[in-house]
C-alpha cells in the first residue's frame, strides 16, 4: 500500500491534469481521477507494463471522464449548437486565421485563454482534441476510445481546432 | 473558403502525420501550389501548437495526505481483507499437536533408552529427562553414570508447518 501511495503521489497531477481537461470542472476532476486510481489498485494484476504506469493510468481516468460525459449527455437536451458542431457549423467554410492568436503569450495566459476556449466546445469535440494532443493517441486508438469511425474522429479534430482557432482570436481581440 | 471537406481532412492528416507516404507527396506538392491549403495548415499547426503547452503547468489542488487518504478509505471500504493484516487464530487440532508431539516424542524415547541400556542398575544409576515449558518442542535427557546428554528437537518448528499456518488463517 504504501508503495502505491508513493505511485499515487508521482503521478497524481498528470491524472488530475487530464481528468480536468476532459471534465472542466476541479470538483469533478478531483473525484474521477481519485476513482482512477481506487480502480487502478484494484487491477493493478493487470498491468503488464506494456506502456508507462502513468500511461496505465491516464487510460483508465479517460475512460471514466468519457463515463461520466456520456452520463451528462444523456441528462441534457442537445443544444442546437452542439448539432451543427457535430455536422460541421460555419468553422468549415470560414476563411483561415491567418495570424498565431496566441503569440508572444505568457503561460499562465495562454493557459486561462485555452481553458476558457475548450469550455465552449462539446464535450465531443472537447475529448478528442485532449485525446489526441494531450495523449498523442492516433486516430484509430481515439475511433476505439470514443467507440466512434476514424471518419468521424477526423471530423471532430477538424472542427474542433478550427473551432479553437477561432475562440483564441476571438478572446486576442478582446484584449 | 472554398476547398471540400475531404480535401480538409486530408490536410489535417497530412500535419498529425496520418498518412502514407505517396499520400503525404501528394499532399506536399499540392501544398506547394495552393495558398489558401498552406493558410489552412498554418492555422491548424498553431493551434497544436498553442494546445501542447495548456496540461504543462497544472497541478492538483489538494494537498498529498488529503488527496491521497480518501482513495486509501476507498479501497480499505472495497477491499478489507486485503487492507488490513489478518488475525491469526489458533485451531483445536494445531493447540493439542503442540502439546502431543514433545510428550509422544518423550515417551518414545524413554522407551528406547530403556529397552537399549536394559533394567536401572544395582548401583543406581541416574537418568534424568526435561522439557521445557516454553518451548515444548524441546526436552533434553541425561544419563549422568555414563555422562551422556542427548536433546530432542522438533523440526521444524511447530508454528513453521505449512498445513497449521494454512489451518490457522481466517478465510
Amino acid at each position: 500500500m504504501e508503495a502505491f501511495e508513493e505511485l499515487v503521489a508521482r503521478h497524481r497531477d498528470k491524472i488530475y491534469a487530464r481528468a480536468f481537461s476532459m471534465m472542466r470542472n476541479e470538483e469533478e476532476a478531483i473525484d474521477l481521477s481519485q476513482e482512477a486510481w481506487v480502480k487502478g489498485w484494484q487491477r493493478l494484476v493487470q498491468f503488464q507494463g506494456e506502456s508507462s504506469f502513468g500511461t496505465w493510468m491516464t487510460r483508465i481516468v479517460i475512460n471514466l471522464c468519457l463515463d461520466q460525459l456520456r452520463k451528462q449527455k444523456r441528462q441534457r437536451t442537445e443544444s442546437i449548437e452542439a448539432m451543427d458542431d457535430e455536422t460541421g457549423g460555419v468553422e468549415r467554410h470560414m476563411p483561415p486565421i491567418t495570424i498565431n492568436p496566441t503569440a508572444g503569450l505568457e503561460r499562465n495566459e495562454l493557459r486561462q485563454r485555452i481553458d476558457k476556449a475548450l469550455g465552449q466546445l462539446s464535450y465531443e469535440h472537447r475529448t478528442v482534441l485532449v485525446l489526441h494532443e494531450f495523449e498523442e493517441m492516433e486516430y484509430k486508438e481515439i475511433a476505439k476510445t470514443m467507440n466512434c469511425s476514424i471518419g468521424t474522429v477526423m471530423s471532430r479534430l477538424f472542427y474542433a481546432r478550427r473551432k479553437m482557432a477561432t475562440l483564441l482570436n476571438d478572446l486576442r481581440k478582446e484584449k | 473558403m472554398n476547398m471540400d471537406h475531404e480535401k480538409q481532412l486530408k490536410l489535417q492528416a497530412f500535419l498529425d502525420e496520418e498518412l502514407s507516404e505517396a499520400e503525404a507527396k501528394e499532399v506536399a506538392s499540392w501544398l506547394a501550389k495552393d495558398q489558401e491549403a498552406t493558410l489552412l495548415l498554418a492555422e491548424l499547426r498553431n493551434t497544436r501548437q498553442s494546445m501542447a503547452r495548456f496540461e504543462a503547468g497544472v497541478r492538483l489542488p489538494e494537498s498529498r495526505e488529503f488527496y491521497w487518504s480518501k482513495i486509501e478509505r476507498e479501497i480499505e471500504r472495497l477491499e478489507p481483507a486485503a487492507a488490513r493484516p489478518e488475525p491469526v487464530r489458533t485451531s483445536w487440532l494445531a493447540a493439542w499437536r503442540r502439546f502431543l508431539v514433545p510428550a509422544g516424542a518423550v515417551a518414545a524415547l524413554l522407551i528406547a533408552v530403556l529397552v537399549t541400556i536394559g533394567p536401572p542398575t544395582p548401583q543406581g544409576g541416574r537418568l534424568e529427562a526435561e522439557s521445557a515449558f516454553n518451548d515444548p518442542g524441546v526436552f533434553t535427557y541425561h544419563d549422568y553414570d555414563n555422562h551422556a546428554t542427548l536433546v530432542w528437537l522438533s523440526y521444524p518448528a511447530e508454528k513453521d508447518f505449512p498445513d497449521s499456518d494454512q489451518n490457522d488463517k481466517v478465510q
